[in-house]
């Protein structure tokens, strides 16, 4: 029992980070017919996700503020609280946040993937660890969503980082000495270009195809110094931080959507259990 | 950042009730379908106000403009040609490349007899024997095949014209092969070919089929011109000669000492086969002590052979009645293989020409000029280059 435990009790607890990350996995990696048929419904899942936490977030700024400057009986509370707006807004920029992650995640090399795997953990055992930390400081009630919200910069800027070193260790298709147009028209994969997603991904390849050739030329012809062209690297490469920050935010996002539905432990002693954790579907 | 944790909110709007989070799936259904119409909008319009791109081919001395469409079926087509081209060229060479074979190796068979007949000759059994006794009877066996077999057969020559006639009938096969690519396009494509009514502004990217096969049929013959050079005569030449020779051996070549000596133990007889080999032994394990013990070895192997004269003609019959179909069988085996390896390596030198001829048609036709000069790299990594460039400077 306790092995069977150790085994599915984590599975069953975060399944749903592990769900979201093997659906983007297997989607970013099936044929390109699959992937235009699915891309609908995986944009609508990615686009949820990343909203439940963009909106959880915004939610609990927005309370601490109107917390802060209104009274408690003022009628603006309710009107300022974040409604249809609010949630539209958040739609749309998750949309297209969700859009930028799907695309570059199709231009994803497969020794990238670890990576993005290794998040799963990483961010697991930063939660505990930050929960443990703030459970001293932060009123319970507020707990889990403070932690996701503290969650999100620090695991993704190191999965950024660690994107970055792997693009600088990763080899690019050789563009030194070639014109943009002959590179571009060289490298990129010439599409059948009637479906959305296919026009999406020429797009996202060519902007990395050129990234690279600016990068690549730029450093050979000119015969920067290594630091300069290091810096370079870093400098252009962070673009892949968006994919990061966006994963990461998916993540969250899926986190905040499964355990949102529990109750909170009202006037629960100070120093709650790590069992709070775990969910109690109602 | 502080949360005050007295605000009142209303407890729905902390845990959602199932059809507010069904509510929240389909608002994101909506604004994902209204932001992909509207993307597909924007595609559709961006696609009917750019113009349909022509492509010009030139394909047998004619120039084809072709749309898009049209286009990338031709692309697909020639290199469907392409991939099939290595199978097309040595199904067109292997007729003619196995009845060459047949022709260059009959001699080499039709001698086989002939040196049967002198290995089981009085002379050259008595030549084994001495040479068996010397010790390096192998070598000198080489050495014996390669004058009265090789030699004899003039394979070696027949070998480098076969090389030579193959170089040449690849050539023109390839000139062929082309030929009829270039006339099955042109069938298959004049009639697609747009006529020069509506002449776009840009002149259109132009493929020049003649020109990239002209290329790659240059770049295949030079290419084995190269190879032919660099190796003396290319995989063929290397086979003839010497290691031929250790061919026909084969199987004979390990344990020719031992064979040697059975051979000699049926025609001296039990007892004189002992005192040999233990004349050997003696030889051998006393060689340290000094020639003391050589001369031993070399008395005891002198009474032997004084006692070998009689019944040697009749001895000799039976074992070449024993031995020599197997021998015969041997030998015919080794030529065999020997037959298969050149077939082998001219079936690769086909298969190398079809691959350098396909990768020539289906590459881009500006790629092959900076590969001649220089071998570009494939990838480009940012740390190795950056070390490279960081060792450089230093």
């Amino acid at each position: 029992m306790a092995g069977r435990g150790t085994i599915s009790g984590p599975l069953r607890r975060h399944g749903h980070l592990a769900l979201a990350a093997l659906v983007l996995l297997v989607w970013s990696f099936s044929s390109d017919d699959w992937a235009g048929a699915l891309f609908l419904p995986v944009w609508v899942v990615a686009t949820q996700l990343i909203v439940a936490g963009s909106l959880e977030a915004a939610r609990l700024r927005r309370r601490a503020w109107l917390g802060q400057y209104l009274r408690d009986d003022s009628p603006w509370r309710r009107w300022l609280e974040g409604g249809a707006l609010m949630v539209l807004r958040h739609q749309l920029v998750g949309a297209l946040l969700a859009l930028v992650l799907l695309v570059d995640l199709r231009l994803l090399s497969l020794a990238e993937w670890p990576l993005l795997l290794a998040a799963l953990p990483a961010l697991v055992l930063a939660r505990h660890r930050l929960r443990r930390r703030l459970s001293r400081h932060v009123v319970a009630e507020h707990l889990p969503a403070v932690t996701r919200r503290l969650l999100v910069a620090p695991i993704a800027a190191l999965l950024a980082l660690a994107m970055v070193l792997a693009a600088l260790w990763l080899p690019q298709p050789w563009l030194v000495g070639l014109g943009w147009e002959e590179a571009i028209t060289r490298h990129l994969a010439a599409g059948e270009g009637g479906r959305l997603l296919g026009l999406f991904e020429r797009l996202a390849a060519s902007a990395e195809l050129t990234r690279q050739w600016a990068m690549q030329n730029a450093v050979e012809r000119l015969h920067l110094a290594t630091p300069v062209a290091v810096l370079g690297w870093l400098v252009l490469l962070l673009t892949q931080g968006a994919v990061a920050w966006a994963y990461v935010r998916l993540l969250v996002g899926a986190e905040a959507l499964r355990r949102e539905g529990r109750s909170p432990r009202r006037g629960a002693s100070d120093e709650p259990a790590p069992a709070t954790d775990r969910e109690t579907r109602p | 950042m502080s949360v005050s944790g007295e605000a009142v909110t209303p407890s729905a709007e902390r845990t959602p009730t199932r059809a507010s989070r069904w509510r929240g799936w389909a608002l994101s259904a909506l604004v994902v379908l209204l932001l992909l119409a509207a993307l597909e909008a924007g595609h559709r319009v961006l696609e009917t106000r750019s113009q349909a791109p022509l492509y010009r081919v030139i394909v047998a001395g004619e120039s084809l403009t072709l749309e898009a469409e049209a286009h990338a079926a031709f692309s697909r087509d020639l290199e469907r040609l392409a991939a099939e081209a290595e199978a097309t060229l040595a199904a067109r060479m292997a007729p003619w490349t196995e009845a060459r074979l047949a022709q260059a190796f009959a001699p080499l068979e039709a001698a086989v007899p002939g040196y049967l007949d002198w290995y089981f000759s009085l002379g050259g059994s008595y030549l084994r024997l001495a040479m068996g006794l010397a010790g390096d009877q192998a070598a000198w066996l080489e050495t014996q095949r390669q004058r009265r077999l090789i030699e004899a057969s003039r394979i070696e020559a027949a070998l480098v014209d076969l090389q030579a006639a193959h170089a040449a009938r690849l050539a023109r096969e390839q000139q062929a092969l082309m030929e009829a690519m270039s006339a099955t396009l042109l069938e298959r494509y004049a009639p697609r070919s747009v006529s020069g009514a509506k002449t776009p502004v840009v002149a259109p990217p132009t493929i020049d089929l003649d020109g990239r096969m002209d290329e790659a049929l240059l770049t295949t013959l030079d290419a084995r011109r190269w190879q032919a050079a660099a190796l003396g005569g290319s995989g063929i030449g290397l086979m003839v000669g010497r290691p031929l020779a250790r061919r026909l051996a084969a199987g004979a070549v390990g344990q020719g000492g031992r064979v040697a000596l059975r051979a000699l133990a049926t025609r001296l007889g039990a007892g004189a086969a002992r005192s040999l080999a233990s004349g050997g032994a003696a030889a051998a394990v006393t060689a340290p002590a000094g020639p003391g013990a050589l001369m031993v070895g070399a008395a005891t192997t002198a009474a032997g052979l004084a006692g070998l004269v009689g019944g040697e003609f009749a001895l000799l019959k039976l074992q070449e009645a024993r031995e020599r179909p197997a021998l015969e069988a041997r030998l015919f085996e080794g030529i065999a293989e020997a037959r298969r390896d050149t077939a082998g390596a001219l079936g690769l030198t086909v298969s190398a020409a079809a691959e350098r001829l396909a990768a020539g048609l289906e590459a881009p036709a500006g790629e092959s000029e900076p590969a001649a000069g220089e071998a570009r790299p494939e990838a480009y990594r940012i740390l190795d280059r950056l070390g490279l460039t960081a060792g450089s400077d230093v």
